[in-house]
């Protein structure tokens, strides 16, 4: 897999190389915006890690650019720790996922992984996360080997969980997508949601409560 | 600011209006008096010349006669030798002397009777000016009444008027002349004073904070007692940066000195165990600086910019929402269990700026997960006061709390209540207090009764 | 107001001296200019329009005094003004003041020797004010309102026949006319002769002075009724009466008709009396209808000018009243001769008190009553 890696501070840029080289991606680097946006022209990257603080330009440009270009390929945008509008509107241009600056390692590497995942998952018709693999057309899920036998509303329930696999889903969300929007009551989702964590039990994938937010499907093993 | 005009001009335009205006008004006034003392210069002549005819009337056979005195038309005549009338009636209403036909109204003799008439009319195309009174003699018998009348043309007393006149204006323009040349003068002076303060303030360095010096008039005491205390106030916010500064250098030194040694005791040694140990305390040093560098410059900004002037109103509870749900998908809420508390239902509205409230419940979450152990709660929570108006923000844990005594500096600049065995920069609440402050918010920082710190902050709502 | 040149510049100054404290602005600036601009106007159309030569015309003189005496003057003035037709209309001072009063009178120059006639009519608004040089510098005592102007200055004077000088010690003062008329009341029975009171204006005027001067005028008038004085209406009436031998002695003649006649008639002598002597100033003024009034003015200016009085001075002993004038016949030359006491009639409003008909009448009564012989009432 091809990885494109525009960022300007040298460490950074060398580390993120070296450490991408490492999980074994074939890696192009620039550390300005110009020979980037020609790179990106040229296509055939399976991902692109974008700083959008750099100095030559912006490279929300770039972003918009390659989205106008119907352009699809998962874009993973850095942006410094407090900047909450960079990151809303690089969503907005079509990132795929952000990374706040000063990210660990670790975290980059599970992010660029979920996305090659989901892209993967995507092109393959087919979405994965862990053992659990969801049909985009079918709506049919497996567990492992076995496929699971869902009645109508736990796979609406499973589908909106996997589709944000890894983040939390909130509960008007889930809610919506299940029942549609009608009035129902609290204890209607925690049915559901049992019943399929009791499917989902000694598996390596979970789900979550967060108290007063949703749900998130996890691996059981994540940290 | 916008400059507009001279306030020497404008105190010039007044002053010289107001002086045209009092001048006009003098004139107006002298007219008046030159027009009386003419005419009463003249109207004495009259009286004169009407005495000396009256006097040279004299009763024979109980009759009135007058031998017309050459003195009495010369005084009636005056030195500017005006036409002269005259007429003598009985009380009958014959005519003892005359000297011209002018017709005198009856009304008018009929007044003469009673007392003194002054009447000006105009005979022939010119103005005249007419003087009657009665005259009494004693007879042995009976009162006789003569009824005296004297006039002449006005051209003397008009020149009178007008010389007069012409003297008084040409004083007063005089004065008038000498008046605005005092006013420019004065103005130069008076204005000294506004000259001298721009002088030393044009000559102040930006860093001088002393005040000012000179003599100033009272007026300008309030402006200069302002001006004092803008410098004071700004010599204490620059000191407060120095201060800070120093702080904030010294905790940066601090970390980075062990990131240092580490490194050096690394190079210093060949034994690949001690070097992974070196990087790892060099990656936990280096991440604990980032994050203060990161957290110093929020707070810096926060508390040495300009008062917040883009303040909108926004739903507390949207953005609650929106912060909480994105750090539970962080790697340091992996391990707590990150919740939030039922949210009212309806719209909660206040004044702020989202990015800083963002800062301010993140800061809050971040704490939260730093320094309470794995497994904790940690829940947020919005609740609307029963009287007040207001709503708080909350945010609890079940971890080990801090000592009470230490609460109240808890707020303070790199302040860790004791705890060195987390990664925090001890900026977290500091930067949360300054926050709340900009939104005129209460911040009260206590233990919970079941173990905890519980931190709560009171906004005023608005209504949507 | 009349707008002279002087009063004008006079408010110019006023307002341009307000101008400058205010800021010198472009809107000040050119109101002063065109202020200037205007006076400089003004300034000099008015000179212009004083000196325009009268054009070819007329000039009508209604005057009380002979043509004879008139004659030099009315020469000179026509060789100063060659294209002005003259017409002089020698008429007696009553005729004059009548005439002047008509509603019509057509004529420029009233011209009298009555003074109090002419200061009534002067205050009755029949004369127009002479705005000129002449008229402004000629003395303040000889000019009424400088509307009527005295021009001349004549003795009064006595007069008689050697024939009395031969009988008598001829008198030299109006003392010695008393004396004489009191002494000598039989040879100078019927050779006498005086002005009537009643019916002439100078005479009734002179009489009023005369009482002015002396508690003995009256026995006087009453010495000339006991010699039974002719009473006459004019001074040439006198002189040919004293030339024809009818009369021996006359009493307030004009002098410069005494004078000029005694030239040609030796046998008459004129004296000016040495106690005091009374002066007849004989006046002019433009009539406020005049037809021709450019010319009325040359003719006054004239009069009052160095030319008039040069003649007046000279050729007729009218006696010149400016002082700087030499000639036998100026004011000056009279004060020499008699002394300090002159009394000319004050030309002022005063005299118009000789007009007031209870006056006169009084006068009148009186004068009469002491003529006849009637004791005086005092």
């Amino acid at each position: 897999m091809r990885l494109l890696v525009v960022e300007d501070d040298p460490l950074i840029s060398r580390t993120l190389q070296r450490s991408l080289s490492a999980l074994g991606f074939s890696i192009d680097a620039y550390e300005t915006l110009a020979p980037a946006r020609d790179a990106a022209r040229q296509g055939g990257f399976d991902l692109i890690l974008l700083d959008l603080g750099l100095p030559d330009g912006q490279g929300m440009d770039l972003l918009s650019e390659l989205r106008q270009r119907n352009d699809l390929t998962p874009v993973l945008i850095i942006t410094a720790r407090d900047g909450v509008d960079d990151r809303v509107r690089g969503l907005d241009l079509g990132a795929d996922d952000y990374l706040a600056k000063p990210f660990s390692l670790v975290e980059m590497e599970a992010r660029v992984r979920a996305l090659l995942r989901r892209s993967q998952g995507r092109s393959d018709n087919s979405i994965r996360f862990g053992p659990l693999t969801m049909s985009t057309s079918g709506g049919m899920f497996t567990l492992g080997d076995t496929t699971l036998d869902l009645p109508p509303r736990e796979r609406g329930l499973l589908e909106s969980l996997m589709l944000h696999a890894g983040k939390v889903v909130s509960r008007e969300v889930i809610e919506g997508k299940v029942f549609g929007y009608g009035e129902v009551g609290s204890n209607a989702l925690e049915v559901y949601i049992s019943r399929l964590r009791k499917r989902l039990t000694g598996s390596e994938v979970q789900i979550r409560t967060l108290r007063g937010l949703g749900y998130r499907l996890e691996l059981t093993d994540a940290g | 600011m916008i400059i507009h005009g001279k306030l020497r001009d404008r105190l010039l335009g007044w002053l010289l209006s107001m002086m045209f205006i009092v001048g006009g008004l003098l004139m107006i006034d002298a007219w008046a008096t030159s027009q009386r003392s003419a005419q009463r210069a003249f109207d004495n002549q009259l009286e004169d010349a009407l005495l000396a005819m009256s006097e040279a009337i004299q009763w024979q056979d109980d009759k009135p006669r007058i031998m017309m005195p050459p003195a009495a038309l010369k005084i009636l005549s005056t030195r500017h030798q005006e036409r002269v009338f005259y007429r003598l009636i009985d009380d009958q209403g014959r005519v003892l002397a005359n000297n011209l036909d002018m017709p005198l109204p009856p009304g008018l003799q009929r007044e003469a009777a009673e007392g003194d008439v002054w009447h000006d009319m105009r005979y022939q195309g010119v103005d005249w000016r007419l003087h009657a009174r009665s005259v009494r003699s004693a007879g042995w018998e009976r009162q006789f009444r003569v009824q005296v009348w004297v006039g002449h043309t006005t051209e003397g007393r008009e020149q009178l008027a007008r010389e007069l006149m012409i003297r008084a204006t040409g004083r007063m323009l005089v004065m008038g002349l000498f008046a605005a040349m005092m006013i420019f003068i004065t103005l130069r002076l008076a204005l000294t004073p506004l000259k001298r303060l721009r002088h030393q303030l044009r000559r102040r360095q930006p860093q001088d904070a002393s005040p000012l010096s000179g003599t100033m008039p009272e007026e300008m005491r309030e402006l200069v007692e302002t001006l004092e205390q803008l410098f004071a106030r700004q010599g204490e916010s620059r000191d407060a940066l120095l201060r800070f500064t120093a702080d904030a250098s010294h905790q940066l030194r601090t970390p980075l000195a062990g990131v240092q040694n580490a490194a050096e005791f690394a190079l210093s040694s060949d034994s690949p165990t001690q070097w992974h140990q070196a990087l790892s305390d060099i990656h936990a040093s280096a991440e604990r600086t980032s994050r203060l560098a990161g957290q110093l410059l929020n707070l810096t900004r926060l508390r040495h910019l300009a008062l917040p002037t883009e303040q909108d109103a926004l739903d507390l509870a949207d953005l609650l929402r929106d912060v909480v749900m994105e750090w539970v998908d962080h790697d340091l809420a992996r391990q707590h269990d990150l919740g939030m508390a039922e949210l009212p239902s309806q719209p909660v509205c206040v004044i702020g700026e989202s990015w800083a409230l963002r800062e301010m419940i993140g800061n809050l979450i971040e704490n939260a997960l730093r320094y309470t152990p794995a497994g904790s709660e940690i829940t947020l929570g919005l609740g609307l006061e029963a009287e007040g108006g207001g709503v708080v923000l909350s945010i609890e844990d079940n971890g080990p709390g801090v000592d009470p005594q230490m609460l109240e500096r808890l707020c303070q600049p790199f302040e860790r209540a004791g705890r060195q065995d987390t990664d925090g920069s001890g900026l977290g609440l500091a930067i949360v207090e300054t926050i709340a402050l900009r939104h005129q918010a209460e911040l009260q920082i206590s233990n919970r009764d079941a173990g905890g710190l519980c931190v709560r902050i009171r906004f005023a709502r608005r209504q949507p | 107001m009349k707008f002279t040149p002087d009063r004008l510049r006079a408010m110019a100054f006023a307002i341009v001296a307000s101008i400058v404290p205010t800021r010198a602005c472009r809107v000040t600036s050119r109101l002063w200019l065109v202020l200037w601009a205007g006076i400089g106007m003004v300034s000099l159309i008015q000179p212009a329009m004083a000196s325009a030569a009268p054009p070819q015309a007329r000039l009508v003189i209604e005057a009380a005094m002979d043509r004879q005496v008139a004659a030099p003057l009315l020469a000179a003035f026509s060789r100063r003004y060659p294209d002005v037709e003259l017409d002089y209309r020698d008429r007696s001072s009553m005729a004059v003041n009548a005439l002047a009063q008509q509603a019509d009178a057509q004529a420029d120059i009233i011209l009298s020797s009555a003074m109090p006639w002419q200061v009534a009519l002067v205050n009755q608004g029949l004369a127009q004010r002479l705005d000129s040089d002449e008229a402004r510098q000629w003395p303040e005592w000889a000019k009424w309102r400088d509307e009527v102007f005295a021009f001349t200055f004549e003795p009064i004077v006595m007069a008689y026949r050697l024939d009395l000088a031969a009988r008598m010690l001829p008198p030299v003062s109006h003392a010695d006319v008393l004396n004489l008329l009191t002494e000598h009341a039989e040879t100078l029975a019927g050779r006498v002769v005086a002005y009537s009171p009643s019916r002439s204006a100078l005479g009734y005027a002179l009489y009023l002075q005369d009482s002015r001067y002396s508690g003995r005028f009256w026995k006087l008038v009453t010495a000339l009724g006991r010699v039974d004085a002719t009473l006459e209406t004019s001074t040439q009436r006198m002189l040919e009466g004293l030339s024809d031998g009818r009369y021996w002695l006359g009493y307030n003649l004009l002098g410069s008709y005494a004078l000029q006649w005694a030239q040609t008639h030796p046998d008459i002598i004129v004296q000016m009396p040495s106690d005091y002597a009374l002066i007849s100033m004989r006046t002019a003024f433009i009539h406020r209808d005049a037809p021709h009034p450019e010319q009325a003015r040359a003719f006054i200016n004239f009069l009052i000018g160095r030319e008039g009085q040069h003649v007046v001075a000279g050729e007729t002993p009218l006696y010149s009243i400016r002082d700087d004038i030499t000639g036998p016949f100026t004011a000056q030359s009279l004060r020499d001769q008699v002394g300090q006491r002159l009394y000319p009639q004050p030309l002022d409003a005063s005299s118009l008190s000789m007009l007031d008909n209870a006056r006169r009448n009084d006068f009148l009564a009186r004068w009469f009553d002491a003529y006849s012989g009637g004791a005086p009432t005092p």
